[in-house]
C-alpha cells in the first residue's frame, strides 16, 4: 500500500459459548454480550457508526436474521449490514469499512443458537443443494469425514473406536452448542493507545467449488489462495511468521493437515487454546470464535514489545469450501511506503 | 477516498416462471449479462459479493454456497449480504466497501430470485418476526405495508386514489421497459376495482413476484482511468435502521411513524451531504426508489426530499415525477412495483440510475440526466440503503 | 458411452420440477420476560415494562432497542385502548388462516407502544363495512382464551360496545 494508513485494532471483545442456553432467548443472548462489550469500554451504541451482523436463518429458525438482531446489538438509527455467509466474513467486511474510510468503530456480531433447533442436524441438512446432495445426507459432519479419509495415508483407524462418522469420533469433531462473539473495531485514533488488544495486520478469503466431487479435499486449496493474498500483499503477515495460529476447520485431521501443509514456524502454536470437540460451537460460527482466540493469544503474549502475531483461520461451506485468514499483531506493521 | 463507478449492469427479462434453468443457472445469467456490458470476463473480476435475501425461498441453506461456481467466484474472494429486501442494494455497498479499501479494482455484484420456487412465500414471511409475540398473527410483507398505508392516509388525508395515481405512473413507465415483468398500461379505474389483497392494497397496487438475474459491475477510479472507462460515479451512500417493533412506530414517544420512511430519510441525508446536494429537487434528475406497492413509493419520495410529508399524491396529480414532466422523474423503469425478483430488487434499481445518468437507459430515458438516486428497503420497513450517482465527478449545483 | 451430436440431451427433454419441502422443527427459547408476559395472559393481564427513559413498551421486551438498555420494572396495562392501524386480509396466502381477518395495532392505556392482534367478533363480509368498524381510534378491550394455550395466540382484541 502506497499511501499511510492508520492502523486498525481490535478494541473490545466478549463471547458466551455454552451448550444449551433455555433461559434466554436468542436476541436476550445478543443483546448481553453486545452491552457486555460496549461497556467494557465505556463506550454505548451511538458511539459506533457502524453493525456488521452474521447470522444463519435456518440454525436459529429465524427467516431474515437481521430483522430481530439489529436492536440486540444497538443497530437501530444506525447504518447495519448482515453478511449471511459466514461469521468470519462479517470480521472481514467491518475491516474493510474502516480501512475505506466509511467507519472509525464497527461492532461485528455473530452467533448460532442450534438449541432453537429440534434438530439441528436437519437444519444443516438443507445447506445441500436438492437435487443430489440432499437426498445422500450431506452435512457438515460427513463432509468433514469424507474430508478426513483423504488423510489416513495407510493408517488405521482404531475399529474399536465409537465413529460420528467414519474415520470421525466425537474428539476429532468440533464441539457443539450455543454462542454468540462480539469484536469491535476502531480506527487508529479513535481510542486510547495500548488499550487495543490487538492490531489487524491483514485478511485474506477465498472460496472454492460447491462440488465436492470437484475439488480435492486433502487440499485446502482456498485457504491456500487467501493465505496468498497476504503473502502478496505483506510479507510480515505471511504465514511463515505466525507465532501462533488458530484453526477452526471441520475436524482435527484437518487440522493437523493444515499444519503440515502451510509454511508454518517450527515452534508455532497450533490450537494453543484447545481442541475444536472442547468448544461450544456450530460451523457458522467456528471461524470467528478462532478468531477471537487468536486475539486473545496476541492480547497475553507474553513480552511485550516484542512483536507477536498470531492467525485465525475459518472455514465455510462442507470441507472448508470457502476460508478466511486474519492475522493478529501486538505490533502495529511499519508501512512499507 | 477512493472513487467508485459502476461500468456494467445487466439483468433479465422478468417473468413470472422460468423452468428452463436452475437457480445457479440463474444466478449465472445475471453474472454474464452484467459483464457482458461492463466488457470484461470473469478473469478481470477481483472480488464477488452476492445478494441473497431468505434462503427459504429459494430452499437451500447458506445458497450462495451452491453458486459459486455458477458466477465463476472460485478462488476469488467472495461474501454474501442479507439485509431483507434491502439486500441487492445493499451487496453493491458492501462491494463499494470493496472498491474503496483499497484492496480491489474490479467488483462483481450478481444474483437472481425465484420467488416462485417457493409455493407457500408469504408464510415463509410471517416467520420474520418475533418468535415470541408476533408469529401468532399473521403478519407478512403485505400487511405490514397495508398498515403503513392506512396511518399515511390517516394522517395526509390521502385516499386510495393518490395510490392508484402511482401504479399508472409505474406501469405507463414499465411499459416502455423491455425488461420490466408488469407491462401492461393500466388506469386508475382498474387499479380501483381489482381486487382487495389487505386492504388498502389491492392487486393493482402491489408488486409481482419475479424470476429473473441481475448484476452490476463496480470499479476504482484508478482502473477506469486506466482502461479508458466512463462509469457513472458513486456520489454518497447511506444505511440506515429503524425499530424491529413496528408498534413503537405510533403513539406520542414514538421515533418515527409507521406511515413515514423518517430513518430512511435520514440515510438520503447523509448520501446528499457526501454527494453535496443541498436541494433534491432542483439537482437530481432521477430517483430509482425501492417501493413494491404503491403506497410505498408515496412516503419514499418524501424521504428522498422530493416532497413535503404529505404531498407526494399533490404532485402526482400535477403530473409530476412522471417521464415527460419537469422535475425529477421517479421509477422512469416502472420500479419494484412492476418487478420485484427479491435479491437483485436494490441491485436493479442501482443499475437503472446508472443507466440514467450515462444515458443509456432507452425508452425510459430521462433527457440530459446527470444525476441520479437509488434506495432500498428492507425487514420490516427497517433497513435502509441509499446511494447518489453522477455521470461526472464534478460539483453537483 | 455413446454421444449423439446431432440431438443434444437439453434440448428433447421436457423441462421437470423436484418438489421438496423444509420439516425444520423449532423449539425456541423465550426467556424469562416473555414467559412472564405469556403467564400474565392466563390470569387476563397484559404486561409491559418501563424502559431507563420512561417508556411502556408493550408487550413487555428485557431490553429496549433505541436505548440499548435493559428495561426495569414490570407495569401492567390497561386491557382496553384505541386502534392505531389496522388491516382487513381478504386475499388467502398458502400457509396462513383462511381469509377474511382483521388485524390491528392497538395502544393499550398506559403502553407507549402498540400491540398487535387480531379483531374478533366482526362480520368482514362487507369490505366497506369492515374498515369503517376497525378504522384508526376505534375503541377496543382484550379478550382472554379460556383455555390458554401459553402464547400470544391467547389474546385478541374486540371492540367496544360503545364505539
Amino acid at each position: 500500500m502506497s499511501t499511510k494508513q492508520l492502523g486498525i485494532a481490535v478494541i473490545a471483545t466478549a463471547s458466551v459459548e455454552i451448550h444449551h442456553e433455555t433461559s434466554k432467548s436468542l436476541e436476550e443472548m445478543i443483546f448481553e454480550t453486545s452491552k457486555r462489550a460496549l461497556n467494557s469500554l465505556g463506550l454505548s451504541a451511538d458511539d459506533m457508526d457502524a453493525f456488521v451482523l452474521g447470522g444463519n436463518d435456518q440454525i436459529d429458525g429465524r427467516i431474515i436474521s437481521i430483522m430481530p438482531s439489529t436492536g440486540p446489538v444497538g443497530g437501530v438509527n444506525h447504518d447495519t449490514t448482515m453478511i449471511a455467509s459466514s461469521s468470519e466474513h462479517a470480521l472481514i467486511y467491518g475491516y474493510l469499512r474502516i480501512m475505506a474510510g466509511q467507519s472509525k468503530r464497527v461492532l461485528v456480531a455473530s452467533w448460532a443458537k442450534p438449541s432453537e433447533s429440534v434438530d439441528p442436524d436437519r437444519a444443516e441438512l438443507v445447506a445441500a443443494e436438492p437435487y443430489l446432495l440432499r437426498a445422500v445426507g450431506m452435512n457438515e459432519t460427513i463432509s468433514a469425514a469424507l474430508q478426513a479419509s483423504r488423510f489416513l495415508n495407510g493408517n488405521a483407524v482404531d475399529a474399536d473406536e465409537k465413529f460420528v462418522a467414519w474415520p470421525l469420533t466425537r474428539k476429532d469433531l468440533p464441539g457443539r452448542g450455543d454462542s454468540v462473539h462480539v469484536v469491535i473495531l476502531a480506527q487508529e485514533g479513535s481510542f486510547e493507545v495500548g488499550s487495543q488488544f490487538a492490531w489487524i495486520c491483514d485478511a485474506g478469503w477465498s472460496t472454492s467449488s460447491y462440488e465436492l466431487g470437484a475439488r480435492d479435499l486433502a487440499d485446502f486449496e482456498s485457504l491456500k489462495i487467501a493465505c496468498n493474498q497476504i503473502s502478496q500483499r505483506n510479507l510480515d503477515s505471511a504465514p511463515e511468521n505466525w507465532n501462533a495460529v488458530e484453526i477452526g476447520a471441520s475436524s482435527e485431521y484437518a487440522v493437523r493437515a493444515i499444519h503440515e501443509q502451510l509454511p508454518l514456524k517450527a515452534d508455532v502454536v497450533v490450537n494453543g487454546t484447545g481442541s475444536l470437540s472442547t468448544q461450544f460451537t456450530s460451523p457458522f460460527v467456528l471461524g470467528l470464535s478462532r478468531m477471537m482466540r487468536a486475539i486473545d493469544a496476541v492480547k497475553n503474549a507474553s513480552t511485550p514489545g516484542e512483536k507477536y502475531v498470531a492467525a485465525g483461520i475459518g472455514f465455510n461451506g462442507f470441507a472448508g469450501q470457502g476460508a478466511s485468514v486474519i492475522v493478529f499483531s501486538n505490533i502495529k506493521d511499519v508501512d512499507n511506503d | 477516498m477512493i472513487n467508485v463507478g459502476i461500468i456494467g449492469f445487466g439483468q433479465s427479462h422478468f417473468q413470472t416462471k422460468r423452468t428452463d434453468v436452475t437457480f445457479p443457472e440463474l444466478v449465472k445469467e445475471g453474472a454474464d449479462l452484467a459483464l457482458a456490458d461492463a466488457g470484461i470476463t470473469i478473469k478481470d473480476v477481483d472480488a464477488v459479493v452476492y445478494p441473497l435475501a431468505p434462503d427459504a425461498l429459494i430452499g437451500v441453506g447458506n445458497g450462495e454456497r451452491w453458486v459459486i461456481d455458477a458466477l465463476g467466484a472460485t478462488g476469488k474472494p467472495f461474501m454474501r449480504v442479507n439485509n431483507g429486501g434491502a439486500t441487492g442494494m445493499s451487496a453493491v455497498l458492501t462491494a463499494w466497501t470493496h472498491v474503496a479499501s483499497g484492496l480491489f479494482d474490479v467488483v462483481l455484484v450478481a444474483g437472481a430470485d425465484r420467488v416462485s420456487e417457493s409455493g407457500s412465500a408469504q408464510s415463509v414471511l410471517n416467520k420474520m418476526w418475533d418468535v415470541g409475540y408476533e408469529r401468532t398473527v399473521p403478519l407478512n410483507t403485505i400487511t405490514m405495508l397495508a398498515l403503513s398505508a392506512q396511518r399515511y392516509m390517516h394522517l395526509y388525508d390521502s385516499d386510495e386514489t393518490d395510490m392508484a395515481l402511482v401504479t399508472v405512473k409505474n406501469r405507463k413507465h414499465a411499459s416502455l421497459n423491455p425488461y420490466a415483468h408488469l407491462r401492461t398500461p393500466i388506469t386508475v379505474e382498474e387499479v380501483l376495482a381489482s381486487r382487495t389483497l389487505a386492504w388498502p392494497i389491492k392487486l393493482g397496487d402491489a408488486c409481482p413476484a419475479s424470476t429473473g438475474a441481475a448484476g452490476v459491475v463496480l470499479v476504482s477510479e484508478r482502473y477506469a482511468q486506466r482502461n479508458n472507462l466512463k462509469p457513472a460515479w458513486i456520489r454518497g451512500i447511506g444505511q440506515n435502521s429503524e425499530t424491529y417493533w413496528m408498534g413503537a412506530r405510533v403513539g406520542e414517544k414514538s421515533q418515527g411513524d409507521h406511515a413515514d420512511a423518517d430513518a430512511l430519510a435520514h440515510a438520503f441525508d447523509v448520501a446528499y451531504q457526501q454527494a453535496g446536494i443541498t436541494d433534491p429537487v432542483t439537482q437530481i434528475d432521477v430517483a430509482e426508489i425501492y417501493a413494491p406497492f404503491s403506497s410505498v413509493e408515496l412516503h419514499v419520495i418524501e424521504a428522498a426530499h422530493l416532497a413535503e410529508k404529505g404531498k407526494s399524491p399533490e404532485g402526482l396529480r400535477n403530473g409530476k415525477f412522471t417521464l415527460g414532466s419537469s422535475g425529477p422523474v421517479v421509477n422512469p423503469s416502472g420500479g419494484t412495483q412492476c418487478t420485484n425478483p427479491i435479491a437483485v430488487t436494490g441491485t436493479i434499481r442501482v443499475g437503472e440510475a446508472a443507466n440514467q445518468v450515462l444515458g443509456r437507459a432507452g425508452a425510459h430515458q430521462v433527457p440530459h440526466a446527470r444525476v441520479a438516486i437509488a434506495s432500498a428497503i428492507g425487514g420490516d420497513h427497517q433497513f435502509y440503503s441509499t446511494m447518489v450517482l453522477c455521470s461526472d465527478l464534478e460539483e453537483i449545483s | 458411452m455413446t454421444s449423439n451430436k446431432n440431438a443434444s440431451a437439453n434440448d428433447s427433454s421436457a423441462e421437470r420440477f423436484y418438489e421438496q419441502t423444509w420439516d425444520l422443527q423449532y423449539k425456541h427459547a423465550l426467556g424469562r420476560t416473555v414467559s412472564r408476559f405469556l403467564d400474565g395472559l392466563a390470569e387476563g393481564k397484559i404486561w409491559g415494562r418501563r424502559t431507563t427513559d420512561g417508556r411502556v413498551l408493550v408487550p413487555a421486551r428485557s431490553y429496549d432497542d433505541l436505548t440499548h438498555e435493559e428495561t426495569g420494572e414490570w407495569v401492567e396495562v390497561a386491557n382496553n385502548g384505541v386502534i392505531e392501524m389496522s388491516t382487513v386480509v381478504y386475499e388467502a396466502f398458502n400457509g396462513l388462516p383462511k381469509p377474511p381477518y382483521a388485524l390491528a395495532y392497538v395502544m393499550l392505556e398506559g403502553a407507549d407502544t402498540a400491540l398487535v392482534g387480531y379483531v374478533k367478533g366482526l362480520d368482514l363480509s362487507v369490505q366497506s363495512v369492515a374498515i369503517e368498524a376497525v378504522k384508526i381510534g376505534r375503541h377496543v378491550h382484550v379478550c382472554f382464551a379460556k383455555t390458554p394455550t401459553g402464547t400470544a395466540a391467547d389474546y385478541w382484541f374486540e371492540l367496544e360496545a360503545t364505539s
